[in-house]
C-alpha cells in the first residue's frame, strides 16, 4: 500500500465523518478512594447507568444520593484526580456480544485478555436485565449430561436448572464444574465459565485443560482475577450471564459456571462498605440475597414460544471448616434448586468426586434424567444411606448376617463404581451399563479393588458386542427386552474371561 | 439523628428570608449562624452558600451560563446565545460568564448547571481521532 493510497483513504473517511452535536450531562469527581468515585453534578442519572473519565476509563453508577452520586470505576483508578470531568453515557452497562466471542478469554466488561486480538461485535447486551417472566418459561425435563457418575446417576441436573456445587477449599469444586464443561462436546451445549477473584495460574490451567480437551471451541471463558478492582468482580458474573443470554436468544442451550460466588459476594461487600452502606451480618450489605438471587434468576428453560434456548447454572460456593450454615451458603442454597456438597473427608479416603450423597439433593433434576438411567440408578441413594449406616455399625461387631453382609458389599462395590478420575467424564450410555451391572449384582462376586478395571473392560466390550443395547439408549433413552438380553449375555461372557 | 444536607438547609435559609425586611433578615442569619455553630457545620458554610446561589436562581428563573472560548465572542453572538438559552431551559434571565481558554483552539463551549454543549475545534478533533481509531 503506497503513502498515496494511504492519504486517499484518510481523505475519504474524513469526509464521512459526521460530529453530532449533542447536550451531554458533566460531573466532577469530589473524591476518590480505592476504585470508588464521589462525583458531583449528573442530575439525571440513572442507576447502573456507564459513566467515562476525562482519562479513558469508565465506571458505574451505584449510589444516587442528593448532591452526589458513588461510581465503581474499572481499571486504573490511580490516573483519576479530583475536579476531573465524569460524563454520563446515557446507557446501562452493557457487553459487547457475538458469536466470535466463542474460544476466547474476556475480561469483566467483554474486552478479550487472551492477546489473540479484538473480538469484532456486532450487538451489546446489558449485564443487568430482568429474569424472564413465568409465561416464557417451561420446567426443566431435558438432562445436562456432566459425565460425572454420580451426578448424573444421583443428582441429575437439568437444562435450566441452578445446581450449587459447594464445599471447603480443595475438594474438588472447580474439577467437577471443569468435567462438566468438558463433556459437553457435541452435547449441543455453549459454555460459560465465569472465574471470580481466582488466581491468573488458575485461571491459566483451567484454560489450557480446556483446550486440550477441545472445549474452547464451545466455551467463553470471563474472568476478573484476584489482582484486579473489587468493582470487575462484582460484575463479572453478570457479564456471564449477559454472554449466555445472547446465546440462548438464539434458541441454544447454556451452560454457565460462576466460580465462586462466595468472592463475589466480598467483592460486593468491600464495594458497599467503601461506598458506605450499612453493614449487616458478617458486614454483608442488606441486598446480599438479591444480588445473588436476581442473577441466578437468569438461568431458565424457555418454552419453544419465546425461541426455546435455555440457561443452566452451576454457582460454586466455598464454605469454611464445612460450615454450610454461614450467611452466603444459606442464601445460595435457598436460591438454588439443589446442591453438590463435598467434603473433605471423603476426599481423603480417596472418594473423588467427593460428593456427600446424603447432604447433596436435585430438586428439580429427576424429572430430566433419561428413562433408562432411572431405573438403573433409581435405588442407588437409597442404597448408599443404607450402606454407610451399616458401615457405621458394622465397626462396633463381627456378627453380622448374611443379607446385611450383602448389603455392606454391594456397598463397597458402589462407592467404587462412583470413584472416577478428574477430567475423564464418562459418556451417558457407559454410566447406564456400569450401574446396571452393579444393580443387577453382577459385580457382587467382583474384587472391590477390581471393580474399576472390571467397569473399564466391561464398558468397552459391551459397545462392541452390545450393539443393540447401545443404539436403544442413544436414540430412545431406553432399553427394550431384546436389548437387555443382548446386555445381560455380553455381561456374562465378559465376566468369565474377566474371572479367569 | 437524621442527617441534614447542605441542600435542605440552602433551601431552609431561603424560605425563612422571603418575603422579609432587613431587619428581620438579619435576625434569621443571626439564628443560622448560632445553628450551624450548635450543629457544627460551619466548615460547610462554603459549600451551603453554593447551594443557597443555586437555589435562589432555580428559584427567580435565573440560569448561569459559563461559556468557554479561544477568544472574545462578539456581542452578537453572545444575544444569540442568551436568547436560546433563555428558550431552551425556560429561564426569566439568563447571566453569561466568559471564559477564555487558548487550549479549546476555537469555537464555543457551553455549561449550564451539570450540561454541557461542547462546540469547541478541540472536541471536534477529538471526535474525529474516536471515529477514525474506531473504524480502523
Amino acid at each position: 500500500m503506497n503513502t498515496n493510497h494511504i492519504v486517499e483513504n484518510l481523505k475519504k473517511e474524513i469526509e464521512n465523518f459526521r460530529s453530532q452535536i449533542k447536550a451531554e450531562k458533566v460531573g466532577r469527581v469530589l473524591e476518590i478512594f480505592d476504585g470508588i468515585a464521589k462525583v458531583s453534578g449528573l442530575s439525571d442519572i440513572k442507576s447502573s447507568e456507564m459513566v467515562t473519565f476525562s482519562n479513558g476509563e469508565t465506571g458505574v453508577v451505584l449510589n444516587l444520593e442528593e448532591d452526589a452520586v458513588g461510581v465503581i470505576i474499572f481499571g486504573d483508578f490511580s490516573k483519576i484526580k479530583e475536579g476531573d470531568e465524569v460524563k454520563a453515557t446515557g446507557r446501562i452497562l452493557e457487553v459487547p456480544v457475538s458469536d466470535n466471542i466463542l474460544g476466547r478469554v474476556v475480561n469483566a466488561i467483554g474486552l478479550p485478555i487472551d492477546g489473540r486480538g479484538a473480538i469484532r461485535a456486532n450487538k451489546s447486551y446489558p449485564i443487568e436485565k430482568v429474569a424472564p417472566g413465568v409465561v416464557t418459561r417451561l420446567s426443566v425435563s431435558e438432562p445436562v449430561a456432566t459425565g460425572i457418575k454420580v451426578i448424573d446417576a444421583i443428582i441429575p441436573v437439568g437444562r435450566g436448572q441452578r445446581e450449587l456445587i459447594i464445599g471447603d477449599r480443595q475438594t474438588g469444586k472447580t474439577a467437577l464444574a471443569i468435567d462438566a464443561i468438558l463433556n459437553q462436546k457435541g452435547q449441543n451445549m455453549i459454555c460459560v465459565y465465569v472465574s471470580i477473584s481466582q488466581k491468573d495460574s488458575k485461571l491459566r490451567k483451567i484454560e489450557a485443560r480446556l483446550e486440550e480437551g477441545g472445549a474452547m471451541d464451545y466455551t467463553v471463558i470471563v474472568s476478573a482475577g484476584a489482582s484486579e478492582a473489587a468493582a470487575l468482580s462484582y460484575i463479572a458474573p453478570y457479564t456471564g450471564v449477559a454472554i449466555a443470554e445472547y446465546f440462548m436468544d438464539q434458541g441454544k442451550d447454556v451452560l454457565i459456571i460462576y466460580d465462586d460466588l462466595s468472592k463475589h459476594a466480598v467483592a460486593y461487600r468491600e464495594i458497599s462498605l467503601l461506598l458506605r452502606r450499612p453493614p449487616g451480618r458478617e458486614a454483608y450489605p442488606g441486598d446480599v440475597f438479591y444480588l445473588h438471587s436476581r442473577l441466578l434468576e437468569r438461568a431458565c428453560r424457555r418454552n419453544e414460544k419465546y425461541g426455546g434456548g435455555s440457561i443452566t447454572a452451576f454457582p460454586i460456593i466455598e464454605t469454611q471448616a464445612g460450615d454450610i450454615t454461614a450467611y452466603i451458603p444459606t442464601n445460595v442454597i435457598s436460591i438454588t434448586d439443589g446442591q453438590i456438597f463435598l467434603e473433605t473427608d471423603l476426599f481423603y479416603k480417596g472418594i473423588r468426586p467427593a460428593v456427600n450423597v446424603g447432604s447433596s439433593v436435585s430438586r428439580v433434576g429427576s424429572g430430566a434424567q433419561i428413562k433408562a438411567m432411572k431405573k438403573v440408578a433409581g435405588t442407588l441413594k437409597l442404597d448408599l444411606a443404607q450402606f454407610r449406616e451399616l458401615e457405621a455399625f458394622s465397626q462396633f461387631g463381627s456378627d453380622l448376617d448374611d443379607a446385611t453382609k450383602r448389603q455392606l458389599e454391594r456397598g463397597q462395590r458402589a462407592v467404587e463404581v462412583l470413584k472416577q478420575l478428574q477430567y475423564a467424564p464418562v459418556r451417558m450410555e457407559h454410566q447406564v451399563v456400569t450401574l446396571y451391572a452393579l444393580t443387577e449384582g453382577f459385580m457382587d462376586d467382583v474384587a472391590v479393588e477390581k471393580i474399576k478395571e472390571f467397569e473399564q473392560g466391561l464398558t468397552d466390550y459391551s459397545e462392541r458386542q452390545a450393539k443393540v443395547f447401545f443404539k436403544e439408549i442413544i436414540e430412545k433413552k431406553m432399553w427394550s427386552e431384546k436389548g437387555e438380553e443382548e446386555l445381560k449375555k455380553v455381561i456374562r461372557d465378559f465376566k468369565k474371561s474377566f474371572i479367569k | 439523628m437524621t442527617t441534614i444536607s447542605n441542600n435542605n438547609i440552602a433551601r431552609a435559609i431561603y424560605l425563612a428570608v422571603q418575603g422579609k425586611n432587613y431587619a428581620e433578615q438579619s435576625l434569621i442569619f443571626s439564628k443560622v449562624i448560632q445553628f450551624l455553630f450548635r450543629r457544627r457545620l460551619l466548615s460547610k458554610a462554603p459549600d451551603i452558600l453554593l447551594h443557597l446561589n443555586k437555589v435562589i436562581n432555580d428559584e427567580e428563573g435565573r440560569i448561569v451560563a459559563k461559556i468557554s472560548s479561544r477568544d472574545n465572542l462578539n456581542e452578537k453572538i453572545k444575544k444569540e446565545l442568551a436568547h436560546t438559552m433563555t428558550k431552551r431551559y425556560s429561564a426569566k434571565e439568563v447571566v453569561l460568564l466568559e471564559v477564555l481558554d487558548e487550549k479549546l483552539l476555537g469555537g464555543f463551549k457551553v455549561e449550564v448547571k451539570d450540561e454541557v454543549i461542547d462546540l469547541t475545534i478541540k472536541n471536534k478533533i477529538r471526535k474525529l481521532q474516536e471515529y477514525l481509531t474506531s473504524s480502523a
